[in-house]
């Protein structure tokens, strides 16, 4: 049940996430326009021809006025046209992208907590044993080794190694299939990009639990008899969750510009490749529409882990 | 990441241990084991995902008649009137039709007219001036439309109206310049749209300012064309497929909600007269053909449906795993046979099982390096005189154009450009070693040198401007290597990492020695010669080295009038101006490479373009 302290707390978060979009598409919006180069000019295209297309897409009109009309009609839900593909509705495909990146994404953030969160239970269940040892190096691993090199030995290994000294019997598909892939062809990007982040969770976890199984209501869960798995399910990692939920933000942040990579690397047609491309080809309207999106989720998801404080820990009211 | 500080007070306190018989740990012992055995069995099947089968060809044909490839762009517009990238007029050539047609050999052939005209059939008047074109009455657009020479004529006005990079190929029509002076303003207030959108408002009420005068329709099945002046190049160019001479049905650009920017992004507003049409299309991810069914042409399509792939170009050499992987039936069409890493033709050309799939074609493209003749940027190679000519000479010669081939393409991906200007293989291209500026000489090189700046100080501080990427980067490299040690001049390098910035600096003479390169459109000298550094270049702001002769100009404007027959002497006069002037050093012509599976019948290229799919068939394998 929502109080009004927190309804109130909602309303102003999202007045301040308003606030930041426009902050941030104005931002973006001067800094690519102001950038040298051009969508539409090439060997080809140039002088009059070039002139005309400028007039085509508004892109002769003053920098304040387009920012202007972006504003607007973003407003409605128009993000604008693309320049490279000339003409084409830009919110559609950032929708589409969106939703590919949200599986890859989502993936990712399950295989980050699942993973995690095990690794960092047991390893406080067996501190300072060999399997404390190896889950805290695979977790040294995982944050320390950047996703693009874990992502270019994926595809080495699986892509080319593995069917070259098999024969191709056995080779992990080079090629993402339509818009969502396979499960076979997400699995590698999802890993490698869940991998990454899940070494903080790891650490994390660990801390989290050590601190907790210390504590007096564990003894007191103990004494009663409680068996050791009811004590360490549900007292101590209920408990030891909060801190992992406070990183929450931040690790959807981390896959959200992780996966700017390893859609780049795996050719998967999500958001961040087209982040990538948007700059290289100088279509600035999709650059300001992905990173007013990216805006907008890094918003919502930081709201959404505030909110959920407010489950875990019932002492947090707003 | 998270601070050491806390990671070791962590392990510095002392936690609870569980007992060894505790179920919980065995249960997470299990978890450990569960969660590898999940990832490595989720990896595993991953791995197994795709199985590569050795394939045999036979001459039967497949049941399944599908063809798959990628692509390594996105389309920019397949609007013929606007159509300028060569990954969209290697699709749109399947779509659309225009009168005539280039055959495989680049040979005119007819297409929606019944003939190609000439004087002795009576297409062409007397004086050259008159094209008097025949519609096939059987041609029909995919949604069953009849052609009609109002098709033709709209589709031409429109071609010129849109000031597209392709219009100037309808310049010799009467009226050319006027339209394009009328559509070339659009209203100044109103949407953003108001270009295009006018235009389309201007030929739905028959605006005289909007249609070129000397194009008419005496019937429904005949179209004649007046020129202003005689012209021998204007039926090669209006054969380019894919742009300006490309027929579209004005009643699918104009239908009721039709955007008239956007409409070909509509697989229904696609309509073309080709033997495949769009039945699908997702932005920056895929694209879908059929074929049309009963097309009017010939041959028949055997493949039914084209699958393409748009990939990014980071993704090429996976995509080539892909291939071997039988994930992909070609690798190269669609304007991508340059797109294959250097490394990975190598790897398939040494592997027995792969290297048959490879198919090696000289494309019509040549590279070389332009001097600033014109401009004030060209520094010691600015101008005429004895001394800007000789150290332009002195630059040449000191490179081996031979080396550069192989050092940087391994005779693979590009041949020494030692037949002049023009790319081997095409009509003005004077053969092997006819260009003096091809020569590799250090002798004379450095001698040159030593005459023309004794003390070295013209030649100080000299840069070479290029667009970065592969291979201009190597390219760039090595030139930098022959000068430094066949002159001993050392010459800067600026690479520029956007190529529209590049190109809108080279196009402006604002380097003072740069990459420069031509892919031809048609095969006509004109194409060349016009395009680089006639008038049309220099009116169009497109002369990148500034260089202006009015001698050149005169020939070739002679030369265009002329049908080939007479005016290749004049062209050939033309190389041989630019030679003597030294406007550029020669470095190489382009060769594409294709994987193409061998069940893949007919596929193919030639200098120009991709075989038409109608040619393809996939065989049993």
């Amino acid at each position: 049940m929502l109080t009004r302290g927190t309804l109130i707390y909602i309303a102003q978060r999202l007045a301040l996430i308003a606030f930041t979009l426009v902050a941030v598409s104005f931002l973006v919006f001067i800094t690519v326009h102001s950038l040298p180069g051009s969508a539409f000019e090439s060997e080809r295209v140039h002088g009059k021809a070039l002139q005309l297309l400028l007039h085509e897409y508004g892109l002769d009109r003053p920098v304040l006025v387009q920012y202007w009309s972006f504003l607007t009609n973003a407003i409605r839900g128009n993000l604008g046209v693309s320049f490279q593909i000339r003409g084409l509705p830009i919110t559609p495909l950032v929708m589409r992208e969106l939703s590919v990146s949200a599986e890859l994404g989502g993936t990712a953030l399950l295989i980050t907590i699942g993973l995690g969160t095990t690794f960092g239970v047991l390893a406080a269940l067996r501190q300072n044993t060999w399997v404390d040892y190896t889950l805290t190096s695979i977790a040294v691993v995982g944050y320390s080794v950047p996703s693009f090199v874990l992502a270019g030995l994926g595809v080495l290994i699986f892509s080319y190694w593995l069917p070259t000294v098999t024969n191709g019997v056995i080779s992990y598909p080079a090629i993402w299939t339509g818009s969502y892939g396979t499960l076979v062809e997400l699995s590698l990007p999802a890993i490698i990009l869940g991998f990454y982040t899940s070494g903080q969770v790891t650490r994390i976890t660990r801390a989290a639990m050590l601190e907790v199984l210390q504590q007096d209501y564990i003894r007191t869960a103990r004494a009663k008899g409680l068996k050791s798995r009811v004590v360490t399910v549900r007292h101590a990692l209920r408990n030891a969750l909060i801190p992992v939920i406070s990183i929450l933000g931040p690790l959807v942040i981390s896959i959200i510009t992780g996966s700017v990579i390893i859609e780049t690397i795996f050719g998967i047609p999500g958001l961040g490749k087209e982040f990538v491309e948007s700059i290289t080809a100088a279509d600035y309207n999709i650059t300001v529409a992905v990173f007013t999106v990216y805006a907008l989720l890094i918003g919502i998801a930081n709201l959404i882990v505030d909110l959920l404080y407010t489950v875990v820990d019932p002492r947090i009211r707003y | 990441m998270r601070p050491a500080q806390e990671h070791r007070l962590n392990l510095g306190q002392d936690a609870l241990k569980p007992s060894r018989e505790d179920r919980a740990l065995r249960v997470n012992k299990f978890t450990i084991g569960g969660i590898g055995l999940g990832m490595l069995g989720l990896l595993t099947a991953a791995a197994c995902g795709s199985t590569s089968t050795p394939s045999t060809s036979s001459g039967t044909l497949a049941s399944s008649q599908v063809l798959h490839f990628p692509v390594f762009q996105d389309p920019g517009t397949w609007d013929p009137g606007e159509m300028d990238a060569e990954v969209d007029t290697e699709l749109m050539q399947n779509v659309f039709d225009n009168l005539w047609r280039f055959d495989d050999k680049l040979n005119i052939v007819p297409d929606i007219a019944t003939a190609v005209p000439t004087q002795a059939n009576g297409g062409i008047s007397a004086d050259g001036l008159t094209y008097t074109i025949h519609l096939n009455p059987a041609a029909k657009f995919s949604n069953q439309d009849a052609v009609t020479s109002k098709d033709v004529l709209y589709s031409w006005n429109r071609g010129a109206d849109l000031h597209g990079a392709y219009s100037s190929i309808l310049s010799a029509i009467n009226g050319y310049s006027a339209v394009q002076k009328a559509a070339g303003s659009p209203p100044t207030s109103g949407t953003p749209t108001t270009f295009q959108g006018n235009i389309e408002k201007q030929l739905a009420a028959n605006n005289p300012a909007f249609m070129m005068s000397g194009l008419t329709a005496p019937d429904a099945e005949t179209v004649q064309v007046k020129l202003s002046t005689a012209c021998g190049w204007c039926l090669t160019a209006w054969t380019l497929e894919g742009t300006v001479g490309a027929i579209v049905d004005e009643k699918a650009i104009n239908a009721p909600g039709v955007d008239p920017v956007t409409w070909w992004q509509t697989p229904a507003n696609l309509v073309g007269t080709g033997a495949y049409k769009l039945s699908a299309y997702v932005p920056k991810q895929s694209l879908q053909f059929t074929a049309v069914p009963n097309w009017w042409g010939t041959p028949k399509p055997t493949v039914k449906t084209i699958n393409i792939d748009i990939k990014d170009p980071s993704t090429v050499p996976t995509t080539v795993d892909a291939f071997f992987q039988k994930g992909y039936d070609i690798i190269g069409y669609g304007g991508d046979s340059g797109q294959i890493p250097l490394a990975n033709i190598l790897a398939v050309k040494a592997n027995s099982n792969e290297k048959a799939d490879l198919l090696t074609q000289p494309k019509g493209r040549t590279t070389w390096v332009s001097f600033s003749i014109g401009y004030p940027t060209g520094g010691p190679f600015q101008g005429e005189s004895a001394a800007a000519k000789g150290l332009r000479l002195a630059f040449d010669l000191a490179v081996d154009k031979n080396g550069l081939a192989t050092t940087v393409c391994h005779d693979l991906t590009c041949t020494a450009a030692t037949g002049g200007l023009i790319t081997s293989g095409l009509i003005g291209n004077g053969g092997p070693n006819s260009d003096p500026l091809a020569k590799f000489d250090k002798a004379k090189a450095k001698s040159l040198l030593a005459q023309y700046d004794p003390t070295g100080s013209l030649t100080k501080n000299l840069t070479y401007s290029y667009n970065a990427g592969s291979p201009n980067d190597q390219v760039a490299t090595y030139l930098q290597n022959e000068w430094q040690t066949n002159l001993g001049v050392h010459v800067n390098l600026n690479a520029v990492s956007d190529a529209s910035i590049f190109i809108s600096n080279r196009l402006s003479g604002k380097y003072q020695m740069d990459r420069d390169g031509w892919q031809f459109d048609y095969n006509h000298p004109q194409d060349w010669y016009d395009n680089l550094w006639g008038v049309y270049a220099s009116s169009a702001g497109a002369n990148t080295s500034g260089f202006d002769d009015p001698t050149y100009d005169t020939i070739l404007k002679q030369a265009d009038t002329e049908p080939l027959s007479t005016s290749l002497a004049q062209y050939n006069q033309l190389a041989t101006i630019l030679q003597n002037d030294v406007v550029y050093i020669p470095l190489y012509y382009s060769v594409g490479n294709f994987l193409i599976q061998p069940y893949v019948s007919g596929a193919g290229s030639n200098t120009a373009f991709d075989h038409y799919w109608n040619e393809i068939k996939i065989l049993a394998h």
